[in-house]
């Protein structure tokens, strides 16, 4: 699965993507993960405690998990998932 | 412990909110001609600098002031403006090597940062952190540990 | 009156004659400001069916009420006239200190007629206007013509220009305040070009007042607060600019690619926000009372494209990038300080060369035409030089002087042109969200997205996360962003305090600082009988519900790779819809009933 940082989560991780090892069934196990790995200072970008941050924009082969199950929306092995803070617009 | 207004010019985004709120907190109106901060900006460069009295430990503006109107409080470290006593001589304008004593045409005054009582409404708005009011002995070591930190940067593998 | 003045000036450049006049309270309070208050003058005074680029057309300059106060992100103003480009109602939106200065000066807004027989400059300071000769500025650029004015006039001057582009009338060219802060699009540096007015440059020591400094002081306060609280408008304007949507748009596969073949570019990460800040940000930028700071002080070292400035935007980034196969950075950026120099709109330029390189491709233009320069797809350097070519007014930039619809005509495809009211489309593709497709249809400058910003709701999720391939509810939703923008852009604030705030916290600020009472229902019907107006004054002008389209590509050709591979736009579902919730008859004419009940009739 590949894993692909936007905007300053990409300064956090250090890194602009990966190929995620760890699986996850869904986008909420995956960002848990995620979070663990990288610490609160990214999770407070996509996680509003236990909930999606309403503002994040979180892609599950393109296409926006708000649409979707949110943080229940099931991943498969291969699936690249990309992963945006809140941003910006203009 | 004296206060200043510490100036961070290279975070200043040139948005004038420090002038607006000086202007709206002694005014109640919006006349940025006659503020105690100013903004320069040099638009090619893009690069701004507020500037605003010093409140100088020796300040030329005290010592040319014959009716004493400008006085250092040795307390606070500030110089306070009595505009009672002012007879607008505009020697002020004259002594101050940095020009921030300026003279209002409007309200006959000489204007001049009076840090809004200790509780400077510049910094209060300036959205980027480019004006703060801080410990003048804090506000040196922050941006010494600042450069030092470029060293370190400049030196680390 | 409070946060209005109450004062417009005319000026009639034909005759040198000056005047002012009262703002009547009526007309502030229905239209606002702004471009309301332009859109209201226009009308009244304007013939739609002329000429925009002669003598008949008028100039207006109108800040709004918010416009040298301290509501957060309040100090813009408006140009409003009839746009060369589209034949259209034009209202170009800019940022910067220059409205601000306006209203110091003493005005809400200033008229520009007639036509002046040689180049001349106007110097405004406060009530004293003088209409001076600029001959010897005639053909210098935009921060040239402001150094040369601010030597004649005041060094603290803010000056209003055109640089040769404007002079040249090229269809697209734009006004320039304080160096980096354009009026763009629909040509209105053009109109100002054709009356022989240079530049417009103001001090103003006067003050705009606040009716009640309390309730305006609480109300500035709390949506400080919710915009600073808040992600986009807090921090994420700030740390990346708007080119951050580069890659959120192409991650979606709605960034527009190669002149809308496809909705997906591989390398669009060389070109968006995060490069933007690691490779040429310098520090934001703000305007005039902006909490925001979105923007970019830039600089470009690599010797190629040397040059400083601000930008590039997320549009100017699509529009010389991924519009032409282009992920050069330094490129993008360096044909963004050309606009920005010699005044000329980065949307369209780009658009305009992305369609000359599709024409290039069939060879429906050769390097005979092109002056020996291959125009390929992913030419970085002929991007530039065409860029530059226009501006000069040189070589083939005269034919890209025309806009991509004219430019497209001349060689036979118009069909290569991505524009509505001959407008060029900005940089999200309508194949892949349904609701910015039909405002860009029905906006009435021409294509446009800020006019009615449905990507907050579609793609953002700002305030709430809505699906962008439904067409169910878009046309309620685009009203809405349609009307809200429209009284929002009247009072003078910034588009970007929707990143936070609406209509509500709009109103509370625009009552406060006026004294005027506008309920959140006043605010938009504000915003709505300004959208009625502008589509008048358009119909008067010839335009129809025709012109209320996409091109065929949006509509036929699905987009072909990444996320959104196999969409089309559903515009012919949702416009009759459109039509029939904004209270007009099929052909899109408002009714009767509609225009009375906006007091327009």
């Amino acid at each position: 699965m590949i894993v692909s940082y936007f905007g300053m989560l990409r300064d956090i991780a250090g890194k602009k993507e990966e190929d995620w090892k760890q699986p996850a069934a869904t986008i909420g196990e995956l960002l848990h993960e995620v979070v663990a790995e990288y610490g609160p200072e990214f999770g407070r970008w996509v996680l509003d405690k236990e909930e999606l941050l309403d503002l994040a924009i979180v892609l599950v082969n393109g296409r926006d998990v708000r649409g979707l199950q949110r943080l229940g929306t099931p991943l498969q092995p291969t699936d690249n998932v990309t992963l945006f803070p809140p941003v910006a617009g203009g | 412990m004296a206060k200043m207004l510490m100036i961070h010019a290279d975070k200043c985004t040139g948005c004038r909110n420090c002038e607006l709120a000086c202007s709206m907190s002694h005014e109640g109106a919006f006349r940025l001609q006659a503020t105690s901060v100013h903004v320069y900006t040099w638009e090619r460069e893009g690069f701004s600098v507020p500037m605003m009295c010093q409140n100088c430990h020796d300040a030329p503006c005290v010592k040319v002031c014959t009716p004493h109107a400008m006085t250092r409080d040795a307390v606070t470290g500030l110089v306070n403006l009595d505009h009672a006593k002012c007879i607008g001589c505009k020697m002020c304008v004259q002594a101050c090597p940095f020009g921030n004593a300026v003279w209002d045409e409007l309200t006959t005054k000489i204007v001049k940062c009076d840090t809004c009582g200790g509780d400077p409404q510049c910094a209060k708005f300036c959205p980027s952190h480019a004006l703060e009011w801080v410990e003048d002995t804090v506000a040196t070591r922050d941006r010494k540990r600042a450069f030092a930190a470029k060293f370190k940067d400049a030196f680390s593998e | 009156m409070n946060g209005w003045i109450g004062r417009i000036l005319r000026i009639d450049l034909t005759t040198g004659k000056m005047s002012t006049e009262p703002l009547d309270a009526g007309l502030a309070k229905d239209y606002i400001g702004a471009r309301g208050l332009g859109t209201k003058l226009l009308f009244d005074e304007v013939d739609p069916k002329v000429d925009a680029l002669s003598p008949e057309n008028k100039l207006i300059f109108a800040p709004g009420p918010f416009t040298g106060t301290y509501a957060p992100s309040g100090g813009r103003y408006n140009v409003v006239t009839k746009g060369p480009l589209t034949g259209a109602i034009a209202a170009a939106n800019s940022g910067g200190t220059w409205g601000p200065a306006l209203k110091y000066a003493g005005y809400d807004a200033v008229i520009f007629e007639g036509k002046a027989p040689k180049p001349v400059y106007v110097w405004i300071k406060d009530r004293n206007v003088e209409i001076r000769d600029a001959s010897h500025l005639w053909g210098k650029t935009v921060p040239e013509t402001s150094d040369g004015v601010r030597a004649e006039t005041d060094q603290d001057a803010h000056v209003a220009c055109i640089g040769p582009a404007g002079e040249n009338q090229v269809l697209f060219a734009c006004i320039m305040n304080d160096l980096h802060r354009a009026a763009g699009r629909s040509g209105v540096g053009a109109v100002m070009g054709s009356k022989n007015l240079k530049a417009v440059a103001v001090i103003g020591t006067g003050a705009v007042t606040c009716a009640d400094r309390e309730r305006f002081e609480q109300a500035v306060m709390k949506v400080r607060t919710i915009i600073q609280q808040h992600p986009i408008g807090g921090t994420g304007l700030r740390l990346y600019g708007t080119d951050v949507l580069t890659n959120v748009l192409n991650q979606i596969g709605a960034h527009p690619t190669k002149n809308f073949h496809d909705g997906y570019y591989p390398t669009a990460d060389k070109i968006g926000g995060e490069s933007l800040t690691a490779k040429v940000l310098q520090r934001p930028k703000g305007c005039f009372a902006c909490i925001i700071s979105c923007g970019r002080v830039s600089k470009v070292s690599n010797p190629k494209f040397k040059g400083e400035g601000e930008g590039p935007e997320y549009e100017t980034a699509w529009g010389f990038g991924s519009s032409c196969l282009i992920d050069d950075l330094d490129a993008v950026t360096k044909a963004n300080y050309i606009c920005n120099e010699y005044g000329m709109d980065t949307i369209t330029m780009g658009s305009t060369v992305a369609c000359a390189m599709e024409l290039y491709d069939i060879g429906a233009i050769t390097k005979e035409d092109t002056g020996g320069i291959a125009l390929e797809w992913g030419n970085a350097e002929a991007m530039v030089e065409m860029t530059r070519l226009t501006g000069i007014g040189e070589g083939f930039g005269k034919k890209l002087a025309l806009g991509s619809y004219r430019l497209g005509e001349l060689y036979g495809h118009p069909e290569f042109s991505m524009t509505v009211k001959k407008q060029e489309i900005p940089a999200y593709d309508p194949r892949a969200i349904q609701g910015i497709g039909l405002n860009y249809a029905t906006v009435n400058c021409g294509a446009a997205h800020v006019r009615g910003y449905t990507i907050q709701p579609e793609v953002l999720g700002v305030p709430a996360k809505v699906d962008k391939d439904t067409i169910e509810g878009k046309p309620e939703l685009v009203i809405k962003y349609q009307n809200l923008t429209a009284a929002l852009d009247a009072a003078g604030a910034c588009l970007f305090t929707t990143f936070g705030i609406g209509a509500e916290e709009l109103a509370e600020l625009l009552s406060a600082v006026t004294g005027v009472e506008y309920s959140t229902d006043d605010f938009m019907k504000c915003g709505d009988r300004i959208w009625n107006l502008e589509r008048l004054w358009n119909l008067r002008a010839g335009l129809s519900a025709k012109d209320d389209m996409l091109p065929e590509r949006l509509l036929k050709l699905p987009i072909k790779t990444g996320p959104s591979k196999g969409s089309v736009n559903r515009l012919p579902e949702m416009l009759p819809i459109y039509y029939e919730r904004r209270g007009w008859d099929a052909s899109g004419v408002p009714t009767d009933a509609r225009l009375r009940e906006l007091g327009l009739a």
